[in-house]
């Protein structure tokens, strides 16, 4: 027998088209007829269910169940700042039964709502799919053994959970559809007891899933340059970020949509997938990706008008989904249930207030080769007014990097490694900007009193990291660039090293990889700003 | 067709089996009860033994890779994805030059291929010889290379060091199509596919395999895929040939089955067996491919005019009388004539004549006395 679980991702309909779920269709009409297939989904639409049974075809027979979840006790919170949706949570979340997850719209905000966990003392862990694979893994089985309140992620947790008494669903962030909305939701109280399924909606909200629609695909330029690359010789996916310098996202999203149109297909050479042109293969069709863009909008309008219905809420989810059948339901807050409200309170605004200036975006660094720890950065890049500080002294001649960056990174310092000791600092040799970075290492040595060293050289010139898309041409660009005049003096010691802004991390792992090499015992990253994204987000 | 690839994958590399006991019964299940490959094998073992005249021994094989034919769905689907092509005996893209020269004793039930397919309707040609072969060898490989090209003739070649080599190299240099015949599974030529990629993209190499998609290179298979470059091909040209291994017995065994095989004349002193070749009924030809005969400087167009003037009424007649109540494609005119004509020559003349008529079947063309009703004849071979 074959079992297709997750069948709505068979549909184009359903999901985003996915190559690997287009193959199951082919591979299930080469299977001798007497074999029995099973397609299984708890979210398929009318639409998504008959193009399903379409494509199987060998006369499927459509079994569907009730979508109806009586002991989901639907909420929507309405809320005029990101602020009162974290006040909320600090304030209520521990008074909720069992544990739960908080979905967030993106990898940032798990970060920071961690964090302001963290703060609050509110046992919690925070996941997307950026983590590595023993991580996710680790948090995954954390969630069942409810080690923590609550786990905080983007919609990369999920598919293939099974746990029995998840008693709370909270969306921090309004999802792409009713569908994703449904299907997240659905993973709550699967023992029949009583779920808490709330969702937080301010109105700026919406921008953040319609960009995901309006930017979700490259520009077509970027596709012909992909065909043109993949049609002089077979590649493979980081070959083709090296020849074409875009992003990894980009390249997944162009390739799933050169191979759903024909025009390039995944071939094995020897034991190395690379893509290659599929001969005579039509020119790309870009209408396909229009249609797309509105019947997703379609979708998100009537997700947001989910936030205003006045009737039951689990009807109008099943409404959508198809299920037509069942009597009036009295599980929400539109048909029974308190409302949940906003009341302002001056004290956890201030808690929060301590929370902002406190809080210090983290470095993820460490790899089991190399002797260098997560760091910290004073702040975002592009949050307040710190990535204009740095751009006007980096790029307009603005001076020295203004002191109250110094006093944001002392602090940012102070929290992070306040308790470890240093042998030394080293700075970043910078590429273009001058002595910025080593002018900024200067004060920080003199005020932390950690003894500073010139002696990180680059080797030989490199390129300004930014104007490279992906990680692996910044890996190739920093590769074996630096060089420390006294090796001999790194053995053993401890090293914070210094930088201004920290975008995919490469030029520091390169840094670590080569102190590592050299025999010292701790490397520590410090900058003063992170960038938002970096490669392969989720969301 | 394409559904039924497992099935057909799986019959045709029953371990043991012989090509000619497989087309058997192919032959029977598709021709004669009609009933396809899966109904053939959603027979029960008393039906197979009953009709297809099993004993115990082939119905426990067919049996066992029954079984596997639902892995085989996996195998077929990875295939297809890669770009793979599986091609069985009964359908219309099948070679017709294997069928006809190999005949249902040694044509492969399937062929797996990846790249512009469309060659293989084409005008080919082999070039065979000894993978240690000399200079002057492969001097003799490029020229009729060179030619073929220029005549829009593909190249059919066994991708071995020597000869094969050359003549592929050759073909591409040329800007001619080629026909890479493998001596192995076609999942496991990966160097080849990445070397010969612009190539295959542009729609001038045709890869092609009859073994398993996964088994690796092996000296058997060499030597069964000899027999594969000999039927593809229109023309055998033989560069080297020492008096042992697989040129030496490929050509042997085409002059037996009376095919024309060209021979490189060898220089006095040249130690190889090519004029042995010669001696048993191998056509001599010079280093540019030509005829070594006395007439050989007639050009050869003039020369096939002479012949279609002086007997086109006896020609006539004989079309006449095979046609009698049947129809026939112009490749079995041509086979069952006998005659020298290429097929393009036959053509024109079928279409010149007046008493006949012609119907398109399947994109293929049928000719039938006028007024007669056309019945072809249900022919896997």
């Amino acid at each position: 027998m074959v079992v297709v679980d997750e069948a709505h991702c068979i549909s184009v309909w359903g999901h985003d088209f996915r190559p690997a779920f287009r193959r199951i269709i082919n591979l299930v009409k080469l299977l001798p007829s007497g074999l029995p297939v099973i397609a299984t989904t708890a979210t398929a639409t009318k639409r998504v269910e008959k193009d399903i049974a379409d494509q199987i075809g060998r006369g499927i027979k459509v079994v569907r169940g009730r979508l109806l979840r009586e002991n989901f006790q639907l909420y929507v919170v309405r809320v005029a700042t990101e602020d009162e949706k974290m006040i909320w949570l600090g304030k209520n979340v521990m008074n909720l039964e069992g544990s739960g997850i908080i979905y967030t719209g993106t990898r940032v905000n798990t970060e920071i709502y961690s964090r302001w966990f963290d703060h609050l003392k509110i046992p919690s862990s925070s996941y997307n799919a950026g983590l590595d694979a023993g991580s996710r893994i680790e948090i995954e089985q954390g969630l069942l053994k409810n080690r923590w309140k609550c786990v905080i992620s983007t919609n990369a947790l999920g598919m293939g959970i099974d746990k029995p008494d998840i008693r709370f669903i909270i969306h921090t962030q309004v999802p792409q559809s009713p569908i994703h909305y449904y299907q997240e939701i659905g993973r709550a109280g699967r023992d029949g007891k009583p779920a808490k399924i709330i969702l937080f909606y301010n109105p700026e909200d919406r921008s953040l899933p319609e960009s995901f629609i309006e930017g979700g695909r490259p520009v077509i330029k970027k596709y012909d340059q992909v065909v043109a690359a993949i049609h002089h010789e077979p590649l493979g996916e980081r070959d083709l970020m090296r020849k074409t310098n875009l992003r990894q996202t980009q390249i997944r999203v162009i390739k799933a949509d050169l191979i759903e149109q024909g025009i390039i297909r995944e071939a094995l050479y020897g034991r190395s997938k690379k893509l290659e042109y599929i001969p005579g293969a039509p020119e790309l069709n870009p209408g396909i990706f229009e249609e797309l863009r509105q019947a997703k909008t379609e979708e998100l309008n009537k997700m947001i008008e989910y936030i205003d219905i006045t009737g039951s809420r689990i009807k109008y989810l099943c409404d959508f989904l198809g299920d037509l059948s069942g009597p009036e339901y009295t599980n929400c807050d539109n048909t029974g249930l308190k409302k949940i409200r906003i009341a302002s309170d001056p004290e956890w605004r201030k808690k929060l207030e301590e929370f902002h200036e406190n809080y210090f975006p983290e470095l993820i660094v460490e790899s089991a080769r190399s002797n260098i720890i997560n760091g910290v950065a004073s702040s975002y890049y592009g949050v307040s007014d710190v990535g204009t500080a740095i751009h006007r002294s980096k790029y307009e001649n603005g001076g020295d990097f203004p002191d109250f960056l110094l006093i944001q990174t002392l602090k940012a310092f102070r929290k992070k490694f306040g308790n470890e000791k240093f042998d030394f600092l080293v700075y970043v040799p910078q590429t273009k900007s001058g002595n910025l970075v080593r002018d900024f290492a200067i004060k920080l040595s003199k005020t932390l009193k950690i003894p500073i060293s010139h002696d990180l050289l680059k080797c030989r010139t490199t390129n300004e990291q930014k104007i490279f898309e992906n990680t692996c041409l910044k890996a190739d660009n920093v590769k074996d660039a630096f060089n420390y005049k006294h090796p001999e003096e790194v053995k053993g010691r401890k090293i914070l090293i210094v930088d201004d802004v920290f975008d995919s991390g490469a030029t520091i792992k390169e840094i670590g990889r080569y102190f590592t090499k050299l025999g010292a015992e701790k490397i520590a990253p410090l900058v003063i700003a992170k960038t938002v994204g970096g490669d392969l987000d989720d969301q | 067709m394409i559904n039924e690839a497992a099935y057909w994958i799986s019959i045709a590399h029953l371990p043991g089996w012989r090509y000619k006991r497989i087309n058997e019964l192919i032959i029977k299940f598709h021709h004669e009860q009609k009933i396809g490959i899966e109904g053939f094998f959603h027979l029960d073992t008393e039906e197979w033994k009953k009709a297809y005249d099993l004993n115990d021994k082939e119905t426990d094989d067919l049996l066992n890779v029954k079984s596997e034919i639902p892995n085989n769905s996996f195998l077929a689907e990875s295939l297809f994805n890669q770009g793979y092509e599986i091609i069985p005996l009964i359908s219309p893209e099948y070679s017709q030059n294997l069928k006809s020269n190999l005949k249902s004793d040694y044509s492969p039930a399937v062929l797996y291929l990846k790249g512009n397919r469309g060659i293989l309707k084409e005008k080919s040609i082999a070039i065979v010889g000894s993978r240690n072969a000399g200079e002057i060898s492969l001097q003799f490989t490029d020229n009729i290379a060179k030619n073929a090209s220029k005549e829009y003739k593909v190249v059919v070649s066994g991708f071995a060091k020597g000869v094969d080599k050359q003549a592929l190299d050759s073909a591409i240099a040329y800007k001619g199509q080629s026909i890479i015949v493998l001596p192995q599974g076609i999942t496991t030529f990966g160097s080849g596919f990445k070397t010969y990629y612009r190539q295959i993209v542009d729609g001038d190499v045709l890869v092609l395999s009859t073994f398993h998609p996964k088994v690796p290179w092996r000296t058997d298979l060499a030597m069964a895929r000899n027999i594969v470059i000999y039927g593809l091909a229109d023309e055998i040209y033989v560069a080297e040939s020492s008096d042992s291994g697989g040129t030496w017995s490929g050509v042997k065994d085409g002059i037996r089955k009376q095919r024309t095989i060209y021979v490189r004349q060898p220089d006095p002193g040249e130690k190889n067996a090519n004029i042995e070749l010669i001696k048993m009924g191998a056509v001599p030809v010079d280093i540019n491919g030509r005829r070594i005969t006395a007439d050989y400087l007639v050009h050869p167009e003039t020369r096939q005019q002479g012949v279609a003037e002086e007997s086109a009424e006896k020609i006539a007649d004989k079309i006449k009388s095979l046609l009698k109540n049947k129809s026939l494609s112009a490749d079995q005119i041509k086979e069952q004539m006998g005659t020298a004509w290429s097929k393009s020559t036959l053509t024109n003349y079928l279409k010149k004549l007046n008493f006949i008529e012609v119907k398109k079947i399947r994109n293929k063309n049928f000719y039938f006395i006028k007024g007669t009703p056309e019945k072809t004849e249900p022919q896997l071979f």
